[in-house]
């Protein structure tokens, strides 16, 4: 290039590597792959045993709840819709992230995802298993759920209501769940291809080969490959706005004041986001520690988490507030009289600490110091892991409990069983994560290979 | 693989060619004109031009806005597609003094256009009384001028860094571009939904919608962009920008514009189910009047050419490479920012019955006319790209 000017332009500003010097694409390979030959240390064990048993209290749970009805849980009259649609709420936003890291940040060509796209997608698919769960069990029978929700002929013409985007709920939801599960599982062609290779036993030989679905790497492979992922990845774009989207018509199509907002969609899309990095932040900060990746998960990307943190954290404040401003504006008694009691009522706590985990606290991420300290993105990540958990409670809790007729007032006590279920679906989240830690390459092999220095050598020369 | 050689790097070498005097020429003529116009239209029917011309100059306020938020954007994440639009939007920016004139008259004239500006209205109605603490002309006027304050220092702020970049500045007003658009975009978000709520929901004070802050500001980045597709596809008929600008930028631009098309109407539709289901009488009834009388062939033109036409259009490739027909693509859009303007405002005043006056057309096109004079007047200030700028090579090398 001819520079014919005293104004020559600044070197552009280097940014930090996604890959730490010195790996090759073998030592990529080894390094990841040896986290599923090798031996898991002894806190993996104690760690999953601890999940487990939160899994046993699941089932335990469950099993109450099949056996006497959904008395067991803490859901009247006026609460009808207590902790099964919170948790079915914070588990379906968590999934989120998975898909924007690795569908939408392919598409803008944003390199930094790679390391990070598969257990984020595993996370997804964890994290919408979750949720499903929960409107499942609140039918009481879920064996009879397939009548009551899939539209098809039966002998008595009865279908469901088609206009409540509880039954849109159902499609969108189970398109994400194949979208996303094809999505990782076509990203983990190659990477089975590779464990194949490796494998140390007939065993593994068998059931990565198997699953690699006789993948060669031929040139005409990776053509058909590139192209079958980008599509999918288009696919799945939309989808991490239509879910969330639904979800929030679950409650603003209704007329409870507090439920029906016209910011709710864009806004619970941001929530979900939000909430879903932090998941990720939650899990990746440990995880590269404890399996020493920190060549490949770097701070670059953690800072970058950190910022998509904050911008989705903004939004949903600005959700908040114009909330406010609306209640207000409208003139509308009982507009007025919600966000009165949100603030004020015997939920208050509930609103505040919400404002001070998903408000607050994640203003910190504009210094570029809390960016930068594994510590402090760690300890936002928790509070926003909260806050957006509180967030649901607010939204379905407040606006129910106190709504047009005084006489149907109530207070909502959630029971033991209420907490059982929850917290065994954290215990089911973790076992899985842990489980696909044990068998699956947490981190893309093929993918990180394209970002090693030789790569790119080929690259300019080709 | 072969290169282009890249073009040069010397800021003499990226002065305006005489074309962009030669359009200012002639959207100032035409400016006027319809300028004229639109005074014979004020002492014929003084209501009607006010009310024609709010719903122009939102237009092109919008314009001016996105511009301040896609420069904004573009600050903060970077990417090629912005180094050569940046000129464009930042003359953009620098209109906002022109824009706080063009709406004197309509502070000066507000009770013709706001029913809650009208004391004896406000007297007998319960709910405008409530909402006087905040629809009330003072603190309209103050709100206003505090809006044109924040936005106007955000653009001179922003707009000189730029420039002390270009004579050489380099990384400091880089950093600083950098920091004051996270706080900018923190403002222009919180000011703008206070904007839509001033000057458009407020048309109608008994209706709400939370969303409609962010409709608003998402239908001013479509603006924007559409006018600088529009623009660089004017200037990439002549040298010097005619070696910079390729096919692989409009195609950046074309993904861009599907993906803002796609925004605007997910929000668009979103707002209109939800309120439609919920069929609340305060609420229902700003769409009931929108969908009736006629205006229900505008709402159906506005579903058709905002959106499904454009985005079918902007599914093809080879639509977003070709310039011409991304251009036409965008100037449908802009026509249909006017339309969906005029939807939103003009059923206010005739609820019953589709209305479209005369003076619709002349305001948009006088303040249209005048801001683009002003706006290319802006343009040919400044070199054409920010050669200074680190990433340049990097935005050039594109192609």
């Amino acid at each position: 290039m001819s520079v014919d000017s005293p104004h020559a332009p600044l070197p552009a500003p280097v940014r930090p590597p996604v890959i730490a010097p010195g790996h090759s694409a073998s030592t990529v390979t080894e390094r990841i792959s040896n986290i599923v030959f090798g031996r898991m240390p002894r806190w993996f064990w104690l760690a999953f045993g601890v999940a487990f048993m939160l899994v046993l209290g699941l089932l335990a749970s469950i099993g109450k709840l099949l056996f006497v009805g959904i008395g067991v849980w803490g859901v009247t009259q006026p609460i009808g819709w207590g902790f099964d649609i919170i948790n079915f709420v914070w588990w379906i936003g968590i999934g989120h992230a998975g898909t924007l890291i690795s569908a939408i940040l392919l598409l803008l060509r944003q390199e930094w995802r790679t390391s990070i796209n598969r257990f984020a997608e595993a996370m997804t698919l964890f994290a919408v298993a979750c949720a499903a769960m929960y409107p499942l069990l609140h039918t009481g029978r879920p064996w009879l759920a397939v009548y009551w929700l899939f539209p098809y002929p039966n002998s008595m013409n009865i279908w469901p209501n088609f206009r409540s985007p509880l039954i849109w709920d159902v499609f969108a939801v189970s398109t994400y769940a194949t979208v996303s599960l094809l999505f990782w599982f076509v990203g983990l062609i190659p990477d089975l291809a590779t464990m194949r290779d490796r494998a140390r036993n007939r065993a593994q030989k068998l059931i990565y080969g198997v699953l690699s679905l006789g993948w060669r790497g031929s040139a005409i492979h990776w053509h058909n490959y590139e192209s079958a992922y980008l599509l999918l990845a288009g696919l799945s774009t939309p989808l991490v706005l239509s879910v969330h989207t639904i979800v929030s018509f679950d409650f603003a199509v209704g007329q409870v004041p507090g439920w029906h907002a016209t910011i709710f969609p864009p806004y619970f899309v941001a929530g979900a986001v939000f909430a879903g990095f932090a998941m990720v932040l939650t899990l990746a900060i440990p995880l590269r520690r404890l399996f020493h990746l920190e060549d490949f998960i770097t701070m670059r990307h953690l800072q970058n988490m950190g910022k998509v943190t904050l911008v989705t954290g903004l939004i949903v404040f600005y959700g908040y507030l114009v909330e406010i401003f609306t209640a207000w504006y409208s003139g509308n008694l009982y507009e007025m009289f919600m966000m009165r009691n949100r603030v004020l009522g015997p939920y208050a706590w509930s609103w505040w600490l919400l404002i001070l985990c998903n408000g607050l606290v994640p203003q910190l991420l504009w210094l570029r110091r809390v960016r930068s300290s594994e510590l402090a993105l760690w300890g936002i990540a928790m509070f926003v892991n909260v806050g957006m958990w509180l967030e649901r409670f607010v939204i379905v809790v407040t606006s129910l409990h106190r709504d047009f007729l005084p006489a149907s007032w109530g207070f909502y006590k959630p029971t033991v069983f209420d907490w059982a279920t929850f917290v065994g679906t954290i215990g089911l989240f973790l076992a899985l994560i842990f489980l696909f830690i044990r068998f699956l390459p947490m981190i893309s092999i093929f993918e990180m290979r394209t970002l090693v220095p030789e790569a790119k050598i080929k690259e300019s020369q080709g | 693989m072969d290169r282009t050689p890249l073009p040069s790097l010397d800021p003499a070498a990226w002065s305006a060619p005489p074309a962009v005097h030669r359009w200012r020429g002639i959207a100032l003529a035409v400016g006027l004109v319809a300028a004229a116009a639109c005074l014979a239209g004020w002492l014929l029917d003084r209501d009607q031009m006010l009310r024609s011309w709010l719903v122009a100059w939102l237009l092109w306020l919008g314009v001016a806005l996105g511009s301040l938020s896609l420069a904004m954007i573009h600050h903060l994440t970077g990417g090629a597609w912005g180094l050569v639009i940046r000129r464009q939007l930042e003359a953009a920016t620098r209109t906002l003094p022109l824009l706080a004139l063009l709406c004197l008259p309509l502070l000066a004239g507000l009770p013709a256009i706001f029913v809650w500006a009208r004391p004896e209205a406000v007297a007998h109605d319960h709910a405008l009384h409530h909402k006087a603490a905040y629809l009330n002309v003072p603190f309209f006027i103050g709100r206003t001028v505090a809006a044109f304050a924040i936005f106007g220092l955000l653009a001179f702020l922003l707009g000189r860094w730029s420039r002390q970049q270009d004579e050489g500045g380099g990384a400091a007003s880089g950093a600083r571009m950098r920091a004051a658009s996270g706080l900018g975009l923190v403002l222009m978000v919180l000011v703008g939904t206070f904007v839509s709520v001033d000057w458009l929901m407020s048309l109608d004070p008994y209706w709400y919608s939370s969303l409609y802050g962010v409709l608003f500001l998402a239908g001013h980045a479509l603006s924007a962009l559409v006018l600088a597709i529009v623009v660089t596809w004017l200037l990439a008929g002549h040298a010097p920008m005619s070696t910079a600008v390729t096919k692989k930028h409009f195609h950046d631009y074309g993904k861009l514009l599907l993906a803002f098309v796609m925004f605007w109407t997910y929000l668009a539709i979103s707002q209109y189910i939800i309120q439609w289901q919920a069929n609340l009488p305060e609420e229902a009834v700003w769409f009931q009047h929108r969908t009736h009388g006629g205006w229900q062939w505008v709402a159906l033109a506005i579903v058709l050419f905002h959106f499904l036409f454009p985005f079918l259009l902007l599914l093809s490739r080879s639509l977003k490479q070709r310039m011409p027909a991304l251009a036409g693509v965008a100037m449908l859009l802009l026509v249909m920012r006017w339309v969906d303007l005029h939807w939103q405002a003009a059923p206010t005043f005739s609820p019953d019955r589709l209305a479209l006056h005369w003076l619709d057309l002349a305001a948009a096109v006088a303040v249209g006319g005048l801001w683009l004079a002003w706006f290319f007047h802006q343009l040919a200030k400044r070199p054409l790209l920010p050669v200074n700028d680190p990433h340049i090579e990097e935005a050039l090398g594109h192609g």
